[in-house]
């Protein structure tokens, strides 16, 4: 099987075939023979010439596709995409097109709108305040423009992924 | 002594009591909401209660609940841990009014030393220092604005009933004034159901160091030395040790002095901590506030002086003098505490609520990890963040930090962000192992963090590490296809195994 992975990035070529716990991988054209043990889901116990990788998978709360993998104490963010299925990364959403779509990155509640509709706002000013786990986080706009849509009121209860407020 | 305690809290603190709790033969009792029904402090209880739904202001706030819960199960004494109602003189004057034993300080005491304002009163009428500014809640925006220019910038804005950093703002212009002290007036309101502000000057690269006191009702007074929390972030402690890397014997001894001085003016009673800021250049000290309660620092106190807090707060709440007069306190080793928040660090610290799928908490040598929560738990929304505290102990500072790392890189939480990867890279940074600390540390640590990163060479054995990386993502995408191919099939696994369970319910007929 092969699959393209995104680190950081830069893209790598990962193909991988698998006899039981014996899995034969190439990352950019390095072969690898590996001993796998997978004991729990999400976790891998890789051996590859007598080193020992502990890798735990974890996959995106958002999009399926987007991975956490932590080797040791090393943390990778990975956005997989199987070239036969033409899934994952979409690029659309955050800044397409000149707009700025402020997300909710955490569950909580809205203390305080900011800016009003059809306001000028420059880049990292302040638009929506959240509050989760006692702490109050103002949320930012990425990008100078005008507010074009807001979606949510003081008091409001939010999800991660909620749609607060636009930018154009 | 108690035969039994209610513990009026959750989470790591909740559990640290039940050990201390367990230690002298009293039976645990926990309180939980909703939310915590299956939460590891319940399950470390002899009995549970609960006392309403998640949000805390209708569960670990609700004082009536807490006393009714005790009052139901006999206990004799409450802890109340720290944060919700530890500092809160209304709930140890209910518990009191209730006849049971409230393990802290009286009410009174609380009332004298819980607003900053009136503890700084306290703290100038002893003849203990503190840093210049008002003394009185701000009335109004003019009005800091005009004490502010008294002294100038940079100032710092202070929620009246405040402490862990909440409702506190550095304002370093006149133009951040107005924003900053509308957010600090409307956090205050909301974490503390008080709005009032007052105004101090900033003093600049200040260490924060803190006295851990204790007193008995007999009038003995002592104190265990100093801790050092001067890596703060938005204001709230995140690395902690004792001794402190600028102690002195002679330093300790003057601040120890004043952390009793203060203490015994308001005839406190229980474990206490007195925080100063000490200025990095002069060595001198300003007294900042007292905190009525146990911290969460305490492990560093403990792991140096080999005193247990908790056991002994319950022993003096229970009438029994101090176990140790104030010349046997000795202090050996260092120790270091991070406390681990469920806060994505890559993510501008935003809180990670979320199930822990996977926990690995670190152990050996010198390593004492007080946690709060075990693998499969739900870190709720509803909640301080802090999952755990890890504190080390080592001979010399250089060998606590080497135990630090290690600890660090073995921890390993799945499943929401913690603050530990932030960690591991501050146990390697030049200036913290140097012990080169003030409050100003990590915004420095980020700027130094980030100019190294754009300079780090790609070594060998980094390649490797990532390509493992990929390959075991891989794994998981093949994994998850072929389940999903098996699911389709009506010869999958799944099948299978419900096949087998057929069979064996037959054979148990049979």
């Amino acid at each position: 099987m092969k699959l393209i992975a995104e680190i950081a990035g830069a893209q790598h070529e990962v193909e991988i075939g698998r006899d039981r716990s014996r899995v034969v991988a190439q990352v950019d054209g390095r072969r690898y023979e590996v001993e796998a043990l997978a004991s729990r889901p999400g976790v891998y116990l890789l051996l590859s010439e007598d080193k020992v990788y502990e890798c735990r998978v974890e996959r995106g709360a958002a999009r399926r596709e987007s991975l956490e993998v932590a080797v040791g104490s090393h943390a990778y963010a990975v956005t997989l995409t199987d070239p036969k299925r033409l899934r994952g990364t979409s690029q659309s959403g955050a800044h397409a097109g000149g707009t700025a779509q402020i997300i909710a990155q955490m569950p909580g509640k809205v203390v305080r709108v900011l800016v009003e509709m059809g306001a000028e706002v420059e880049a990292g000013a302040g638009v929506v305040v959240v509050e989760a786990m006692k702490m109050q986080n103002e949320i930012k706009s990425p990008k100078a423009g005008k507010v074009t849509s807001i979606n949510v009121a003081a008091g409001a209860t939010v999800n991660a992924g909620d749609l607060l407020a636009v930018i154009e | 002594m108690f035969r039994k305690i209610l513990i009026a809290n959750r989470g790591e603190i909740a559990v640290r009591v039940a050990r201390a709790c367990r230690d002298m033969g009293i039976s645990p009792v926990a309180v939980f909401s909703e939310a915590d029904a299956g939460a590891l402090h319940v399950r470390l209880a002899d009995e549970a209660y609960e006392i309403g739904p998640a949000p805390s202001v209708e569960s670990y706030l609700r004082i009536e609940r807490i006393i009714e819960a005790a009052e139901r199960c006999q206990a004799e004494a409450i802890h109340p841990g720290y944060g919700f109602l530890a500092e809160n003189a209304d709930f140890a004057q209910a518990v009191a009014d209730a006849g049971l034993t409230f393990i802290g300080p009286t009410a009174a005491a609380m009332r004298l030393m819980g607003t900053k304002t009136s503890a700084r009163r306290i703290a100038v009428e002893s003849g203990v220092p503190v840093v210049p500014g008002t003394t009185d809640p701000l009335s109004s925006l003019d009005e800091a604005r005009r004490v502010a220019a008294g002294f100038g910038y940079p100032v710092m804005l202070k929620a009246a009933a405040g402490g862990g950093g909440k409702g506190m703002r550095l304002v370093t212009s006149e133009e951040e004034l107005p924003s900053a002290f509308e957010t600090a007036q409307s956090e205050a309101a909301a974490a503390f159901g008080n709005s009032e502000v007052y105004i101090e000057k900033a003093i600049e690269r200040p260490r924060h160091i803190e006295i851990q006191i204790f007193a008995d009702q007999h009038g003995n007074v002592v104190h265990l030395g100093e801790r050092e929390c001067s890596i703060q972030r938005r204001h709230q402690k995140v690395i902690e040790e004792c001794p402190s890397p600028i102690n002195d014997a002679d330093l300790r001894e003057r601040m120890g002095a004043a952390a009793v001085k203060a203490a015994r003016a308001v005839d406190y009673t229980g474990a206490g901590t007195v925080e100063f800021l000490v200025s990095d250049a002069t060595r001198e000290f300003y007294f900042l506030e007292m905190n009525t309660r146990l911290q969460v620092e305490h492990p560093v106190t403990e792991l140096v002086t080999g005193v247990d807090l908790v056991r002994e707060q319950i022993r003096v709440a229970a009438g029994e003098p101090l176990s140790f007069k104030q010349e046997e306190v000795a202090w050996r080793g260092h120790a270091i505490e991070c406390r681990v928040y469920a806060e994505d660090p890559e993510n501008n610290f935003l809180p990670s609520p979320g199930r822990i799928t996977h926990l690995r908490s670190p152990a050996g040598p010198g390593v004492r990890d007080d946690g709060g929560v075990e693998a499969g738990a739900e870190v709720s929304i509803y909640y301080d963040p802090m999952i755990s505290k890890l504190a080390v102990w080592g001979r010399t500072r250089g060998e606590a930090v080497d135990r630090l790392r290690r600890a660090l890189d073995e921890y390993a939480v799945g499943g929401i962000k913690t603050t530990l990867p932030f960690f591991r890279q501050i146990v390697r940074d030049r200036d913290f192992i140097e012990g080169r600390l003030d409050t100003g540390f990590i915004s420095r640590f980020f700027a130094r963090r980030d100019a190294a990163a754009a300079s780090t060479e790609v070594g060998e054995d980094d390649t490797k590490r990532r390509d493992m990386a990929l390959i075991a993502a891989a794994l998981d995408y093949l994994t998850a296809q072929q389940q999903a191919a098996s699911n389709h099939q009506p010869q999958g696994q799944e099948q299978s195994r419900w096949r087998l369970s057929g069979r064996m319910a037959l054979h148990r007929r049979s």
